[in-house]
This record gives structure tokens, C-alpha cells and sequence, in this order.
């Protein structure tokens, strides 16, 4: 019988995995960019970047464009980490 | 959004994510390559004729093209930087190869006498290595041909005289830059 490790709560929940899973392949992206992939609202997705931010798994970072405020986010190592043990429970739980 | 998710739909999510991630390279090489593609072969062609046909003391001032076409470089560069919403591990890379291709070019021109005046020669087979990387990393085939025959060019160049040579970086120039570059333009879009 296999060890089923808990999939992190964090991260099982459809944009906060869609966010991690689009940082995880980019050095960063901005706000808009978040927004046009994932299809969801402004809204709900400075909800979920503010607690993957708590959680230490991504930086957001705050600047200007001109006069307009930019939001970056990038993935940390701790959320490399935490994205890579997500996957393979994941696996564990498929095979 | 606190929905449950099973886990095929959570690995779909993790695969859809990283593929749209994966298909945003950065689209503006195509600019880079026409504009430098035009440039020098009109400064080649220009070259060889005013050498061939004219008794014009000054031939090699169709290079001072390559000034204006810098600061053009420079300014597009600057501002496609500020318009990407996003970066991607290879985007910073890309850039650098140019610059080191670059910086090698510009070495090329100032040894030249040294280089025994073959730097048309040396900057084919340069333009080759940026060319073949940019193909590689932008999974573009084009790219690729266009660097084996900016080689070829190279090879050919450094078997002729000096004036010879400027007819054939024009036609390596045409292969290597302009063609491809046409091609990854239509791509592009």
C-alpha cells in the first residue's frame, strides 16, 4: 500500500494551482498577464496571490508603468518546493 | 474560489497553465532580424558596388548605416521591454546572446587589418552562432537553415578577396537574416 501524502490545501484549489502552475514556468509575470490566462476576475485573483503571498510562495512585487501601478508576481523557492511535492502526491494518488 | 477539485482536473490545470506559459515567447525577433537583414545588405551590396563600379575614394562609408539602425535597435528594444507582461527564463538569455555576438562583431572590425581584412568572413560565421541559438531557442527551423547558411557564406568569404566578399555577405545575408526573418514575421502573426 502506498503513502498518500495530503495534497496541499494551498495549492488543490483550481486558480490558486492554475497561478503556480503559470509562474512555475516563467521568471514573472504581471497582474494582466495572470489575468488573461486564467480567465478569472481581478477580484478573486489579488484574493489568491495575497494568500500564496502569506504562504511565502510567491513574491509580489508593487511598481509603476508610467503612472499606472504594476503588480509582478514570481514564484519563490519555497513555492518551487512546495509546487514540485504537490505534483508528485498528485502522482501517488493517480498511479 | 474553495471548489474541489479532483486529481485529473488538477493535473489538466497544471498542464493547460504550462503550456500557455510555454507559447509566449517573446514575439518582436522578427524585427531584429529585417531590420539588421536590410541594413547590412544594402551596406554590402553598397559596398561592393561603389568598389566594382565607382572610383569613389570612401566606399565604406555605406557602414554608417549601421548607426541609425543601432539606435533604432535600441529604442524598439527598450520599448517592447516596458510592453511585456511577462518574462520568461529564456527571454533575458535570448538577448544576451546577441549582445556577446555583438560585442565579438565589433572586436571583428576593430582587429581587422590584423584579421587580415577578413572580417566579413568572421562576422558571417558570428551572425551564424546568434542565429542558430535564436532558431534553437525559439524552436523556429528557418532560423536554423538560415545559420548554416550564413556558414556557408562564411566558408565561401574566406576564399575570396575582400571586395568579393561583400557580394556574397549580401547573399549570406539574405539567406541567414532576412529570409528566415520574413518567415518568423508570418509566424508570428
Amino acid at each position: 500500500m502506498k503513502d498518500l501524502t495530503p495534497l496541499d490545501p494551498l495549492l488543490h484549489s483550481q486558480l490558486r494551482l492554475g497561478i503556480m502552475s503559470l509562474l512555475i514556468s516563467l521568471e514573472s509575470a504581471e497582474f494582466t498577464f495572470i489575468k488573461e490566462k486564467t480567465g478569472a476576475t481581478a477580484g478573486n485573483i489579488s484574493v489568491q496571490l495575497d494568500k500564496l503571498s502569506t504562504a511565502g510562495y510567491i513574491e509580489i512585487i508593487k511598481s509603476f508603468k508610467g503612472k499606472k501601478p504594476l503588480t509582478t508576481c514570481k514564484v519563490t523557492k519555497v513555492g518551487i518546493s512546495a509546487f514540485e511535492t504537490y505534483v508528485k502526491a498528485l502522482k501517488n494518488y493517480i498511479e | 474560489m474553495e471548489d474541489k477539485l479532483s486529481h485529473t482536473e488538477s493535473l489538466k490545470i497544471i498542464n493547460e497553465m504550462i503550456a500557455q506559459a510555454k507559447n509566449n515567447f517573446d514575439k518582436s525577433g522578427s524585427f531584429y532580424f529585417l531590420l539588421w537583414g536590410w541594413v547590412v545588405m544594402v551596406a554590402n551590396l553598397g559596398h561592393y558596388l561603389l568598389v566594382r563600379f565607382t572610383s569613389y575614394e570612401y566606399p565604406f562609408a555605406v557602414w554608417l548605416l549601421t548607426i541609425p539602425a543601432a539606435l533604432v535597435a535600441a529604442w524598439y528594444g527598450v520599448r517592447q521591454k516596458n510592453k511585456a507582461s511577462v518574462k520568461t527564463h529564456f527571454s533575458g538569455l535570448y538577448g544576451d546572446i546577441w549582445i556577446g555576438v555583438g560585442i565579438c562583431i565589433v572586436l571583428s572590425l576593430v582587429f581587422m587589418p590584423k584579421i587580415n581584412f577578413n572580417h566579413g568572413a568572421i562576422i558571417m560565421m558570428l551572425a551564424g552562432i546568434g542565429t542558430f541559438m535564436s532558431g534553437r531557442m525559439l524552436k523556429f527551423q528557418p532560423l536554423v537553415v538560415g545559420a548554416i547558411a550564413l556558414w556557408i557564406a562564411s566558408v565561401v568569404c574566406f576564399n575570396l578577396p575582400e571586395t568579393d566578399q561583400y557580394l556574397v555577405g549580401a547573399i549570406g545575408i539574405l539567406a541567414g537574416y532576412i529570409i528566415p526573418g520574413y518567415l518568423l514575421k508570418s509566424a508570428e502573426q
